[in-house]
Formats: C-alpha cells, sequence, structure tokens
C-alpha cells in the first residue's frame, strides 16, 4: 500500500510546519487519486460481470441444443469401436479449444495444462483454436504445431465456424489416424474441468468392427467422419463456450469484491490522513496563538 | 451428385459449405437477409511450418463495411 504509514501527531511536532502540510496533504493526493482508480476499475468489473450473467443464459440454451448433436456422435463412435490398439500406436493430432478473450480465470492455461499432460503420455501433432491458448503452447511446443485458428468465440459458435475448422484440419492437419479434442467441459454455473474427446477419421472408421457389419452401396465412411469432426468441434466451441462466460462472471465478481475491500480500507486511510492533517494545523495555529 | 465429382477438390465440409450458401443465396429477401448475417463468420487460420507461424488468413475475406459496394 503506501510507503510511509501516517504518523501520530507528536512526532510531526519534531518537524517543521510547513513541511508537515505538504506532506500530509502529497499523501492524500495519492490516496484520492488511487480511491479513484479503484472505483473505476469496480464499476467496470461490476458492468462486465452483469453482461456475462446475460450472455450466461443464451450460452448455456446453445449448449443444451448443442449437447444433442454430440451425443449422437458419440452413438456412432462407442458403437463402431474397433481392435485399433491391435495396429500399434494411432498418429495423434490434438486440438486444442478455448477462444482469443481475457478476463475468464484459469480457462486457457486450464487447457495448456491439459495439452501438456497429454502430449507427455502421448506425443502427437497440434492445432489450436483461439490466440491465448496459441500464444502459450508456441512457447512450450512450437515444433508440434500444424494450423491454428482465431477469431472465433466472441459470441455463441455456430456449426459455420465448426465446419471451417474442420475443413481445415483435413487440409493442413497433416497425418493422423485420430484427432483428440481438449475443451472445457460445463460442470455447472460456477465449476468446469477440461476433458478430452476423441474422433477417429475414415480409414479407422472402415476398419472398426462394429462399422464392418453394415452393408452400404456407397462408401460413406469419408463423409461420415468428417461430419462427425465437424460435429465434435461445435458441441466441443459451444460447451466451452459456455464455460468461458461462467469463467468470466466468477472472475470478475471476484474482482469487484476486492475492489470494494480495497476502496473500503483506502477510505480509511484516507480519512486517518485527512484528520492528521487538519489535526496539525490545528496544533500550529494553538501553538502559535500562545506564543503571542 | 455422388461424391466421385466433388470428392477431388474438396471435403465433404466444404461441399456442404457451398450447397448452404447456395441455399441462402435462394431464399426470398427478408429470409435471405437474416441467413446471410447468420452465416457471417470471422474465423482466421494459419499455417505453421518448424515452429514459425505463416501469415494470418480470413478464410471467409470479410468485405468492408464502408464504402466499399458488395458484388451480389
Amino acid at each position: 500500500m503506501l510507503s510511509r504509514t501516517i504518523r501520530p501527531a507528536a512526532a510531526l511536532l519534531a518537524r517543521p510546519a510547513v513541511q508537515q502540510q505538504t506532506m500530509g496533504m502529497a499523501t492524500l493526493k495519492e490516496i484520492e487519486q488511487r480511491l479513484k482508480s479503484v472505483r473505476n476499475i469496480e464499476k467496470i468489473t461490476k458492468s462486465m460481470k452483469v453482461v456475462a450473467s446475460t450472455k450466461l443464459t443464451r450460452a448455456e440454451r446453445a449448449m443444451r441444443e448443442a449437447k444433442k448433436y454430440g451425443a449422437a456422435n458419440n452413438e456412432i463412435f462407442t458403437n463402431s469401436k474397433g481392435d485399433s490398439s491391435s495396429e500399434g500406436t494411432p498418429k495423434i493430432l490434438y486440438l486444442a479449444m478455448t477462444s482469443d478473450g481475457g478476463l475468464c480465470g484459469g480457462i486457457h492455461s486450464g487447457i495448456t495444462r491439459m495439452v501438456k499432460r497429454e502430449q507427455a503420455k502421448q506425443a502427437g501433432d497440434l492445432a489450436v483454436v483461439g490466440d491465448k491458448p496459441r500464444a502459450q503452447l508456441s512457447r512450450a511446443m512450437p515444433e508440434t504445431f500444424k494450423v491454428t485458428f482465431g477469431g472465433v468465440g466472441k459470441d455463441v459458435p455456430t456449426f459455420a465456424e465448426a465446419s471451417v475448422i474442420a475443413d481445415g484440419i483435413m487440409k493442413n492437419g497433416g497425418d493422423f489416424d485420430e484427432i483428440r479434442l481438449v475443451y472445457n467441459k460445463y460442470v455447472s454455473a460456477i465449476a468446469y474441468e477440461p476433458a478430452v474427446n476423441t474422433v477417429i477419421t475414415a480409414a479407422a472408421l472402415r476398419q472398426a468392427a462394429g462399422f464392418q457389419a453394415y452393408e452400404m452401396e456407397e462408401d460413406s465412411s469419408n463423409d461420415l467422419a468428417e461430419f462427425a469432426l465437424a460435429n465434435a468441434i461445435y458441441t466441443a466451441l459451444v460447451e466451452g463456450h459456455a464455460a468461458e462466460i461462467s469463467a468470466r462472471r466468477t472472475a470478475m465478481e471476484n474482482a469487484s469484491n476486492n475492489a470494494l475491500d480495497m476502496i473500503g480500507s483506502l477510505q480509511l486511510q484516507y480519512n486517518r490522513g485527512r484528520q492528521a492533517v487538519i489535526t496539525t494545523e490545528l496544533i500550529d495555529i494553538i501553538t502559535g496563538a500562545s506564543a503571542l | 451428385m455422388s461424391a466421385a465429382t466433388w470428392r477431388e477438390f474438396m471435403t465433404w465440409n466444404k461441399y456442404t459449405q457451398i450447397a448452404s450458401r447456395a441455399v441462402r443465396q435462394a431464399l426470398t429477401e427478408t429470409e435471405r437477409v437474416g441467413a446471410e448475417r447468420r452465416a457471417q463468420i470471422g474465423v482466421r487460420y494459419q499455417l505453421w511450418e518448424n515452429g514459425q507461424g505463416g501469415e494470418s488468413k480470413f478464410v471467409i475475406p470479410q468485405v468492408e463495411k464502408s464504402g466499399k459496394p458488395k458484388d451480389t
């Protein structure tokens, strides 16, 4: 806080009168300025919290709808799980998904940590959605990067965005057998946690025992795999968006509460300082008057 | 349209993007305006090689809102 404490009036008597007053005034001005800026910060964080609360209802509704797509997607893969383990280790592309925005607590760093943990267990290439995790991961593992995306997450994500990202990955993601989506799972309005979802490519799908049980006129496994990827990306994006908004709401609420605490303690300091200045002035006047 | 005709040029996702753009342009005026607004996306991408990021490009080129006339 302040570098100098407010000294009791008795100690100030030792100093010349003018210096006392200027020292008192300077400290008061500093506290006043800090009070003004902390009050502004409190206003801003409070309004950000309100905006995040209103956005959260819309994001939650979109997430509930998107989860149905995700559930349908997972149905295919649970029923067509093959013995891919017998083929040796599959080549993996990790897709880390958050967004470009900040002031949302541990959203981005949670995903970065998860990606680092997963890479340590099983190495693979990396694609990133979001400027913030891209910056963090490009410091840690730049040689694994294949393609990165940005401009997603300002508003509720749409299937169009997911489709564009899926297209970009198929074109520029290199060679891979499965994709692991790393995103934030929405646990509740105040909790979220990073999670991993696996999507397999067309080649792996064709070899899956469950898939081969079906008779098909035309081989649609390419179309199915690409649609499933876009679907999975869409679900993960929407859920991650809802998690981010709830985290931003919590972070702004904590910031506002901290700002209010600071305002309270600064106000007390200011009052003490003001009273000390008045007291020293009175003492000067009285000593001056008694000297006459 | 069988897959063989467009498969060599694009992925299924690109194919559906083009098809949905055609549907949007075929709608009546009021629906079309709403649909085109919903379809606006500002996704950027960057290709990386040897730990170096390439130039950041928009997937769908953005049209400036001021001055420049939009070709339909």
